[in-house]
């Protein structure tokens, strides 16, 4: 039941998408004040809680929902607790995508002496409209992607560019298709914060592997 | 359950106030058509369903109202991960523009960030305009929807772009009133758009920028569609520059919604 609470909230919510910031809200001051979490209708998780441990850079203040390749109903806040690789991509892609996941996977081979628990690595797609969760999920597969590190996430428009914004990366949907895009890979500490960004392909991985080296070695 | 319905028909009560409105008062309706943008259509047409539009950017005053509302937008208490440290410093208060108010009541608020105006839209069951949409509203002058081949039209903005910026923005009912009724789509403010980190003209992009490699090579304005237009040049490169926490002195918004959808049916 829960299960399918949580489903009908999010569809309603992104119905009225107007509203959606405020599923359990008061009638008419749209956005006002957060309900205790004791007054919210089962299921809605950490729905409109105030994020009180959160730092104020956190990128997981963002409180949009997302789901992963396998469809689960999911929040930035899950990432919480590991170091994360974060970069977006889109499966139609055919140049710097691959590369740009090529990237990740060189970075992720020189972290083995790392329990595979404190990294985790993310893909958000910036084509929501083609990249379901089961498509995102085809390319993890053919991309021999190791399902418990990488995250492949999707999610409305907006809130792909709120997180878009976040990262300091730019896209735009030409009128073929494609999609013309910035490419950064992040790296965020276990609160969320971006501690480091290598901007373009190719790079080399040894300042991002430092980065999250030096992050490791403080948990 | 319960609960979960009653938050339903709340959600419910919400949309059906906001359809029932048709275009408020201050609002004016832009109807869809086509232009071909500075940038990144390779000259071609784009297409831009017709939508509401504010009338004018948000005030100082009605920012006031949604800071009261919601306090987590106050200066105090904003998180610097939504708004930079110059959020909202002409204000004297938390809470407004302090004794200034009769100067800059109605001018429109600046030093917000991304963020903040897409909250303010939402709250108001709004959302901020797309690119297109802005710069398409924006070709208007006071008699014709596309002034694009007007030379007097650009002339007006690049003598608003020679300007500084006055001590205190006037209030925006007497900023210049376009074809559709809009206020101060130049010579007021700059404005964000929901996806002004779309624009990729700067330096980074040459590095970066994957695929349309032809709008990139060469100096950053070779893409544009019409190379006089220096004046849409300066914004697209204005947006490029920014991230969505900064908060400039004369970059403010106003909101736009969908036009609704007439059903026959009631709900």
């Amino acid at each position: 039941m829960k299960r399918y609470t949580l489903y009908f909230l999010a569809l309603a919510a992104t119905v009225f998408s107007s509203c959606q910031q405020d599923v359990a809200q008061e009638e008419d001051s749209c956005c006002a004040k957060p309900v205790a979490a004791d007054q919210l209708p089962a299921g809605t998780g950490t729905l409109a809680i105030p994020t009180g441990a959160m730092t104020d850079m956190s990128l997981y203040n963002l409180e949009s929902d997302w789901q992963n390749q396998r469809g689960e109903a999911v929040k930035l806040q899950d990432l919480q607790g590991k170091v994360q690789l974060v970069a977006m991509i889109y499966t139609h892609c055919s140049y710097a995508c691959p590369r740009i996941v090529a990237d990740l996977k060189r970075i992720e081979s020189c972290l083995k002496e790392f329990k595979r628990d404190d990294i985790g690595i993310v893909l958000v797609t910036m084509d929501p409209a083609r990249d379901t969760p089961e498509r995102l999920n085809a390319f993890a597969t053919s991309n021999s992607l190791d399902a418990k590190r990488w995250v492949l996430l999707t999610s409305e428009q907006d809130n792909i560019r709120e997180l878009a914004a976040l990262l300091n990366m730019k896209y735009k949907t030409e009128l073929d298709g494609e999609i013309s895009h910035s490419n950064i890979i992040s790296v965020l500490n276990a609160q969320g914060e971006i501690i480091h960004q290598a901007e373009g392909l190719g790079v080399e991985p040894d300042e991002t592997v430092n980065a999250i080296k030096g992050l490791l070695q403080k948990i | 359950m319960r609960r979960l319905l009653t938050v339903l028909l709340m959600l419910g009560a919400c949309s059906l106030v906001q359809a029932q409105k048709g275009t408020p008062a201050d609002m004016v309706h832009v109807k869809g058509g086509t232009f071909v943008p500075l940038y990144g259509s390779n000259n071609q047409a784009i297409s831009v369903q017709g939508f509401i539009m504010d009338k004018y950017p948000v005030t100082n005053a009605q920012y006031e109202a949604f800071v009261a509302e919601n306090p987590k937008w106050k200066k105090s208490e904003v998180k610097q991960l939504f708004a930079d440290a110059g959020y909202l410093k002409h204000w004297a208060t938390d809470m407004g523009v302090g004794s200034n108010a009769d100067k800059l009541k109605d001018s429109p608020v600046i030093n917000v960030s991304w963020f903040a105006a897409k909250a303010y839209c939402e709250c108001q069951g709004k959302r901020l305009p797309t690119v297109n949409e802005w710069e398409f509203a924006a070709l208007a002058s006071e008699t014709k929807k596309d002034a694009s081949s007007e030379p007097s039209f650009y002339q007006r903005s690049l003598d608003w772009y020679s300007q500084p910026n006055p001590k205190y923005l006037p209030p925006v009912q007497n900023a210049f009133k376009n074809y559709y009724g809009l206020y101060g789509m130049i010579g007021l403010v700059w404005e964000w758009t929901s996806d002004f980190n779309s624009a990729l003209i700067i330096g980074e992009s040459r590095q970066n920028a994957s695929l349309d490699r032809q709008l990139f090579c060469g100096a950053g304005s070779s893409g544009a569609s019409d190379v006089k237009n220096y004046v849409a040049f300066m914004r697209y490169a204005f947006r490029s520059s920014l991230k969505a926490n900064y908060t400039v002195a004369n970059l403010g918004f106003r909101c736009v919604q969908d036009v609704p959808v007439k059903s026959t049916a009631k709900l």
